[in-house]
């Protein structure tokens, strides 16, 4: 017992500054691309320090995975469709070549017709495909108290934009989170840093189809 | 025992009626003092805590997120059955709401209630119906609002969850609305009969579920509290009682209940200072017949016991004097406190409150006066032939009494405050204001005596001071501390309305419009029918300090604000309504164009960023707006008055820097109750994206009790006063005696009447300016500690009130001076020399 605990000693003692000159050596690659993290409260990490939310788990999975893509959280806490409707431009101007897009949520919780949102996310998502620009689309649901018809319809927004403007759906960004007490905070709506690994399982094969084909469409040109 | 002269105390009496009227005041008030913030404390206390009871509807209240975890809903369950507690599930969540004719829907906040809600307090309806009997299955109960926005009224139906629901009637008033309601959509009352049919309650639902218990054994809400928090789940659960829970209200009911006791005992204090200074100057007064009857034989037993059974007759006087005004006031306290105290809470001075009042009446009497009367058996009679005062032998019998007087005014403060630490500290902060007046007046007065003058007068007035026998040192400080005692209760009265009452002035916004896209702005403004004050937000984080990386995950550990979370910055170039500047004189500095060069911004910050970041004028910070990075410099930093509910930025920059930066706009305005359903309507239709939230009510309710809280302070404020002012009448008086024999031989001496009123006014000017100087010093440490320490609050200076209360300080000694000088002035000095021509 006692000489396995030494040799695991020796063992992670011998590997802490392999990792670092593996790290050290990655860093001043080139990044294959950028990506941007755009949302609410649930990209931002509300109440979570940054480096364990979503986002900057994705850069650090894909990194391990040899994908060399930047990761910017552009999170706002609050935001409302209209609000990342409003600020597409400044997410234009830093030249993303994906975008996944998660908001709604504080229009559903505002009660704000599922109409308006639909039209916010389908402008923004137009918006984005202009510039030739992948987006994959977070996919939500609102608190069932709000009643089964606001709900339902609410749902229904990101499929029907998905597949409307042929862009990657993320069926629900919050699958196997929501609803959970130890998983969320205790406001009960934002996830904690355990809430945003299964988050990131949730989200990664469908940001890896998103390079995939961002890949490709760079190539056609 | 001696037989009693009443012939000697009479004249005693009325020889020194202006001394005598003082020291009678003094204990009628602090009499009136004690009996009826005595009585009256314990009823605004009760009425204080009602209000916060009120504001819970319950004694004990337990939060959750989640349904009650079982042990304690077991818990709860016992207690409800034995009958130790009344218990009332309430569930709170937001829903969209149908009216089923139309497609128009709104987000509510339903509250479904079961019996019993709300223990404490009414919620009133616009029929004046009982709640409990109206709020049937199958009804609703619903705010105005609710009927504006759908368009419907009463009899109509609603689709909410599952259920259909007839609206039955319209709530204007719910005891228990949040201090901090903050809520997006208008109430519906729902019963809990209906919480099945709803079918609202089910996973990924987020419902507030609230325990309300009402004890009934009053003693025991803080026992079971205790009990219940043991089996509450950690993080999940939450136990309050209507006492613990922590809101502004709280903190503004224990600041004004403490600052209560607090006027309740310096008005002791004055009125006991009061009582000694009158005496010791009407026995002053009577040394010389004192020592002439000693010569003729009169024996020291003689004296004494008639000069106590005077006190005490002037005693009994001033507390009969003081029940009866207790009593005459307690008559008027309905009228003085009408819509302050509720109607239900009967205000009676209790037999307890009165004989407690007397035995401490006559303590403090007793306390006061034995020192002066105790000088008195020292007297000789060679006194009639020396000028100079003999120094009182302080045997232990002197130091005992000061001891004894310093235990009982300790024990009084504990006992008001009933809190042994605060007192004690209470009582070592006076003692050391009363130190630091003693040294300060005896080392200006040193400075003084050194100074020459050419002005005769002014020569005479410096003598004056040091004269013979004379009271100016005690005097000065007697004055000061209770002056200063004013000055302190005044200012503290500023700074708690300052941070509490005034963050309510009545034009306060009552509805913010929150989301307006900046395109929006114009059609925004054209609804709305006037121009409102825009806050554009734009979110950033703060990426370093002085290119110090910000530690974020240290940050998230602070327990109030971080320097880790996003941040709220706006764009404008002037000051809001509430701000000045505490550093720097314009938002932007002089010469922000030259930071241009080195790619630099400027940027006001707020002070209280500004503490908590450690940031002063000059640094550089790092701002990273959604990915783009900004450095900005501090050109200037701003402070607020805390108000509450008024915007506020902590981070502002040019408009040119960030008026292209993503950001959302939300404006707070003003609109009566009329006004704003209809033009929600609008706002919403036109523009769905936008949200409005309501606060009128919760204004409303807030004001209401700050409001009335205050008007009781100043109420019991002005008993200090009037003590204060008996203590500067009877001080200035004391010092009169010397100057009116001097006054005589300033007048054989040929001085005009002018030249003496001249000299005199001098001398009184030296004193109030001293006096003032003090007071304004000594109340502003004495506030300050107050302020910081025990109500943590911001504290400011008031320099214009200070200004003016000192100066209306010196007014009003000289004026009084002068009145009591005038007499002797007209009088001839032949009158003066025959009534005291043995001198």
């Amino acid at each position: 017992m006692a000489i396995c605990l030494l040799l695991m000693l020796v063992l992670s003692g011998c590997e802490k500054p392999a990792k670092k000159s593996v790290a050290e050596t990655t860093v001043p690659l080139e990044t294959q691309g950028t990506i941007i993290a755009l949302g609410n409260s649930l990209t931002a990490g509300y109440g979570v320090p940054e480096e364990k939310v979503y986002p900057a788990l994705l850069e650090k999975k894909l990194r391990r995975d040899g994908y060399h893509y930047r990761v910017i959280n552009a999170g706002i806490s609050g935001e409302t469709s209209s609000g990342t409707l409003s600020r597409i431009q400044w997410i234009l101007a830093q030249k993303p070549d994906i975008v996944i897009l998660e908001t709604g949520a504080n229009d559903g919780l505002r009660g704000i017709s599922t109409e308006l949102i639909k039209e916010n996310i389908s402008k923004t998502i137009q918006l984005l495909q202009e510039k030739d620009v992948e987006v994959v689309l977070a996919g939500m649901q609102i608190v069932q108290n709000l009643g089964a018809r606001y709900t339902e319809s609410f749902a229904a927004i990101y499929p029907a934009v998905a597949k409307d403007q042929k862009i990657i759906l993320i069926p629900f960004f919050l699958k196997g989170v929501a609803g959970e007490p130890d998983l969320n905070q205790a406001d009960t709506i934002h996830p904690t840093a355990q809430g945003y690994e299964i988050i990131l399982q949730t989200i990664y094969p469908h940001v890896l189809q998103a390079i995939e084909s961002s890949r490709k469409r760079s190539t056609e040109k | 025992m001696a037989k009693l002269h009443y012939n000697f105390i009479y004249r005693q009496i009325i020889n020194s009626r202006k001394q005598v009227a003082v020291f009678i005041l003094c204990v009628a008030l602090s009499l009136l003092t004690l009996v009826s913030l005595g009585g009256f404390s314990h009823s605004v206390r009760q009425s204080t805590l009602k209000d916060a009871r009120t504001l819970h509807a319950a004694d004990i209240i337990i939060h959750s997120h989640y349904p009650f975890s079982t042990p304690l809903a077991d818990v709860v369950n016992k207690y409800t059955e034995t009958g130790m507690v009344q218990s009332a599930l309430v569930h709170e969540l937001f829903s969209m709401v149908q009216e089923p004719s139309t497609t128009r829907s709104l987000l509510t906040n339903l509250k479904v209630v079961e019996k019993g809600y709300p223990f404490y307090g009414q919620v009133e309806l616009a029929s004046q119906r009982n709640f409990t009997e109206e709020l049937k299955s199958g009804a609703v109960i619903v705010e105005q609002a609710v009927l504006d926005r759908l368009q419907v009224g009463i009899g109509d139906t609603l689709n909410i969850g599952n259920g259909a629901f007839i609206i039955k009637d319209i709530v204007v008033r719910e005891p228990d609305r949040p201090v901090t309601f903050f809520s997006f959509g208008p109430r519906i009352f729902i019963s809990a009969e209906d919480l099945i049919a709803l079918a609202l309650i089910k996973k990924g639902s987020r419902i507030h579920y609230n325990y309300l218990l009402k004890v009934n054994d009053p003693e025991k809400i803080d026992k079971l509290a205790d009990a219940l928090s043991a089996k509450a789940l950690k993080g999940q659960e939450r136990v309050e009682t209507y006492r613990t829970s922590q809101s502004g209200i709280k903190r503004f009911l224990d600041n004004f209940l403490f600052f209560l006791n607090l006027i309740g005992i310096l008005t002791l204090v004055l009125a006991g200072a009061g009582i000694q200074s009158a005496l010791t100057t009407l026995l002053r007064q009577n040394e010389i017949t004192v020592a002439i009857m000693k010569t003729v034989g009169a024996t020291s037993r003689f004296i004494t016991v008639h000069f106590i059974a005077m006190v005490m007759v002037l005693g009994a006087i001033g507390t009969a004097l003081g029940l009866v005004c207790g009593f005459i006031l307690q008559l008027f306290f309905p009228i003085l406190f009408a819509g302050i105290l509720p109607a239900n809470i009967t205000i009676t001075i209790s037999w307890l409150t009165v004989v407690e009042g007397i035995i401490l009446g006559m303590m403090i009497v007793g306390l006061f006066a034995f020192l002066p009367l105790r000088s008195l058996r020292d007297l000789k009679p060679s006194f009639i032939f020396r000028k100079e005062s003999v120094p009182a032998k302080r045997g232990v019998l002197h130091y005992g009494a000061v001891g004894i007087i310093v235990l009982f005014f300790v024990g009084l403060v504990i006992w008001q405050l009933e809190d042994m630490l605060t007192g004690l500290y209470l009582v070592l902060a006076l003692f050391g204001l009363i130190g630091i007046t003693t040294a300060i007046t005896k080392i200006l007065l040193k400075f003084l005596r050194t100074r020459s003058t050419r002005s005769l007068a002014l020569r005479q007035a410096f003598k004056g001071l040091f004269r013979p026998k004379n009271l100016t040192v005690p005097i000065i400080i007697t004055l000061s501390i209770a002056l200063a005692v004013i000055f302190s209760i005044f200012l503290i009265e500023e700074n708690l309305n300052a941070t509490f009452v005034q963050s309510y002035p009545p034009d306060l916004p009552n509805v913010y419009f929150l989301d307006i896209q900046p395109d929006q702005k114009k059609e925004f403004v054209n609804i709305l029918g006037k121009k409102p004050q825009f806050y554009p937000v734009i979110r950033a984080r703060i990426t370093s300090i002085n290119n110090k990386p910000i530690n974020r995950a240290q940050e998230l550990q602070r327990k109030r604000d971080n320097l880790a979370r996003e941040f709220n910055l706006t764009y404008r170039d002037y000051l809001l309504e509430d701000e000045r500047f505490s550093n720097g004189k314009k938002l932007f500095g002089d010469h922000w164009k030259d930071l241009d060069m080195h790619d630099e911004v400027p940027v006001s910050v707020l002070d209280t960023v500004a503490e908590i970041g450690d940031i002063s004028m000059g640094d550089l910070i790092i701002f990273n707006v959604q990915g783009i990075p900004i450095k900005a410099r501090v050109t200037s930093i701003r402070t607020r008055s805390e108000s509450k509910v008024r915007p506020y930025f902590y981070f502002v920059f040019p408009e040119e820097i960030l008026q292209d930066a993503p950001q959302t706009i939300f404006t707070a305005v003003r609109f009566s109750a009329a006004e704003l359903g209809a033009l929600q309507n609008k706002i919403v239709s036109r523009m769905p994206n936008i949200s409005v939230i309501d606060i009128s009510q919760t204004i409303k309710i807030l004001a209401r009790i700050i409001h009335k809280l205050s008007s009781i302070i100043q109420f019991f404020a002005l008993f200090s006063i009037i003590a204060g002012l008996l203590i500067t009448i009877s001080s200035v008086f004391a010092t009169q005696f010397a100057r009116i024999q001097e006054a005589v031989y300033f007048k054989i001496l040929g001085a005009r009447a002018s030249f003496i009123l001249r000299a005199f006014t001098y001398e009184n000017l030296i004193v109030a300016m001293i006096c003032a100087g003090l007071a304004g010093l000594v109340s502003h440490i004495g506030s300050w500690i107050v302020c910081k320490w025990i109500f943590s609050i911001p504290y400011g200076f008031f320099v214009g009130e200070t200004i003016i209360m000192m100066s209306i300080t010196v007014v009003l000694i000289i004026a009084i001076g002068m009145a009591s000088s005038i007499t002797v002035l007209k009088s001839k000095p032949v009158v003066f020399l025959r009534e005291h021509g043995q001198e």
